[in-house]
């Protein structure tokens, strides 16, 4: 498979302390990409450089050959990278549709008209099962249903990159199950989805591959069972909460 | 299905019909005052529209990106100062258009350099702006110019300039109503609650922000260039009132933000009410104003508007079944039954709002 991102040797360092410290990764089309590790290990400042919140201080990334390193946020949604937040949000006092029709006229899909911009937003919105909810504030929102209109809000900019941060945290049983076959779904119709996760199960049933990070490293990389199996070592020996 | 839908569309295109028409003879009958109203009466108009242009277009930038301008008065007065300083030089409708491009070049560069500054920064800096270019224009006009104002003569009458005003009032609104239905006005709303989840939906935040600054303050300038000709004496000092500044700001929050048409509940009684104490009582103006501000941050906080809608929420809602004259009594009685409460009146009330204010001391042991 070739690869559609292409990172190599990023760095960010927030004053003495080193985030993320030189890593490489690639993934292809269709492809889930886990990225687990401890909390503090650099996960979430790798998402942010990917998607163009914050700026690396060496290396590069590369999306479908073309290089993105230096584009700002707005540009590379526009470049189809696009994610969600860990902590989850969007404009709270808008109605739901508004945020997703909003990632529908400045993504990267064709120009719309704005009333044909609605009804794509509404498709969206109905993908995530949420067609009922379209006009109500989000604020008003349960927590299951605002992860949904992030994820209905990235999707709407037609990413090809999809950078998911603990979109399956805090979910029941019964959520998870749901919550997984969406992101197995967002796979099957080719996205490449990187998935910072603590859930194990999740983890273990959707990756094709595991990236460990530790202190801002990359410690091991290779197919679920093998790198889990790795980990748990990994933890035996040096202790942590979770790997 | 389709029938319905036909019907649905039908009945939609007959209200459109409907609004415009009568939004039609709105306007016309208000072109119309300058022969069926007095001078004092179009006097007032002509301060109801200025201000009615300068509200809408504050709360085109203000309203939505939720950034506090107080950069009015710099915007209103470069436009009525550009006129004063042109006005033997070129014809009128010449000064107009410079002052309009003056206006979109001042606030292109001060969008530009103050794009980063947000919340209570940008309010500050906005209100220096305006006293900057003020001190600017009178150090000017002492040192080079050696005059301390300027004269305006020209065959520009108030009808005339009421009647642009109220032109430049349609356009404004329309501006608003158009921005309310596209594209970017909806990148604007995205802005204004969160940034972040707008640079992340594919929005440029930097351009966008500078361009409904841009447009706000190319509609400011216009109405000071509009007003200079109402006054034959202009120096900087009048041109470039603070004042005007925080009316616009009050008016807007008084009438409420959240509608189009916030800002003419909120224009007209500040206008009539500033008219009448200027002329009684003229140091009580910003006493008042002021008071005004606190009483709506208070009670107010979606502004007449809200105050409407919630009233006409509450008309759609089920009557209840009239009781006739047994109610009364019953509620009497009631009430007859209860223990006293000595009616506690004003003291009372600030009593409660002081409690609420003020922590309790904790007690010396």
């Amino acid at each position: 498979m070739a690869s559609i991102l292409e990172v190599e040797g990023l760095r960010k360092a927030f004053g003495g302390l080193v985030a993320v410290n030189s890593v490489s990764l690639t993934v292809s089309s269709g492809e889930v990409l886990g990225l687990i590790g401890p909390n503090g290990s650099g996960k979430t400042t790798l998402l942010n450089l990917i998607a163009g919140t914050i700026r690396p201080d060496a290396g590069s990334i590369r999306m479908a050959g073309e290089d993105v390193t230096r584009l700002p946020n707005h540009l590379r949604v526009r470049k189809r990278i696009n994610r969600t937040f860990q902590l989850v949000r969007a404009p709270p006092n808008m109605p739901a549709i508004g945020t997703v029709m909003a990632g529908v006229l400045y993504g990267a899909g064709p120009r719309l008209r704005f009333k044909d911009a609605g009804y794509e937003a509404a498709g969206f919105l109905g993908e995530m099962n949420l067609l009922l909810k379209a006009d109500q504030r989000f604020d008003q929102l349960t927590y299951i249903e605002q992860k949904r209109v992030e994820l209905a809000r990235a999707l709407a900019t037609r990413p090809r990159v999809l950078l998911l941060d603990e979109w399956l945290s805090g979910l029941s049983a019964s959520e998870l199950e749901g919550g997984m076959s969406v992101v197995w779904s967002l796979a099957a119709r080719g996205i490449a989805v990187i998935l910072v996760e603590h859930v194990m199960t999740a983890v273990r049933a959707l990756c094709h591959r595991v990236i460990v990070m530790n202190a801002g490293s990359k410690i091991a990389e290779g197919p679920p069972d093998a790198v889990l199996r790795d980990a748990e070592v990994v933890r035996a020996y040096l202790g942590g909460d979770d790997a | 299905m389709s029938a319905s839908a036909e019907e649905e569309s039908r009945i939609r295109r007959r209200r459109a019909a409907t609004a415009t028409g009568a939004l039609a003879v709105l306007v016309a009958a208000l072109a119309a005052t300058p022969w069926l109203a007095s001078d004092y009466g179009l006097a007032l108009m002509v301060n109801v529209v200025c201000y009615l242009v300068l509200t809408v277009a504050w709360a085109l930038f203000s309203g939505t990106t939720r950034l506090v301008s107080l950069a009015t008065s710099a915007f209103f007065g470069v436009g009525m100062y550009t006129v004063a300083m042109l006005i033997k030089l070129l014809p009128l409708y010449a000064t107009f258009l410079v002052a309009i491009g003056v206006g979109a070049v001042l606030a292109l560069v001060v969008g530009i350099l103050t794009l980063r500054i947000s919340g209570m920064f940008f309010v500050i800096f906005s209100f220096g702006l305006s006293e900057m270019i003020r001190e600017l224009m009178v150090w000017w006009e002492i040192n080079q110019t050696h005059t301390m104002g300027r004269y305006v003569y020209v065959p520009f009458d108030t009808t005339m300039i009421y009647e642009h005003l109220l032109a430049l009032a349609v356009l404004v609104f329309l501006a608003g109503w158009l921005l309310r239905r596209s594209r970017f006005g909806l990148a604007l709303l995205v802005i204004g609650e969160d940034e972040t989840i707008a640079r992340q939906v594919g929005i440029n935040v930097a351009v966008s922000k500078v361009a409904i600054f841009v447009v706000s303050a190319m509609f400011m300038t216009l109405t000071g260039a509009l007003m200079a000709p109402r006054f034959s004496f202009i120096n900087p000092n009048f041109a470039f009132n603070p004042l005007v500044s925080f009316q616009v700001v009050i008016m807007a929050i008084l009438g409420g933000l959240q509608r189009l048409w916030g800002p003419v509940l909120g224009v007209i009684p500040l206008i009539i009410l500033s008219e009448e104490l200027q002329t009684e009582f003229p140091f009580w103006y910003s006493v008042f104003l002021g008071l005004v501000f606190m009483v709506i941050v208070y009670f107010l906080p979606r502004g007449l508007t809200g105050l409407l809608e919630d009233g006409w929420a509450r008309l759609g809602q089920p009557l209840e079944l009239p009781r006739g004259l047994t109610g009364p009594l019953l509620d009497a009685w009631a009430r007859l039954s209860r223990p006293i409460t000595l009616p506690r009146g004003i003291a009372g009330a600030i009593e409660d709002r002081w409690r609420r204010i003020m922590p309790r001391v904790p007690e010396k042991r």
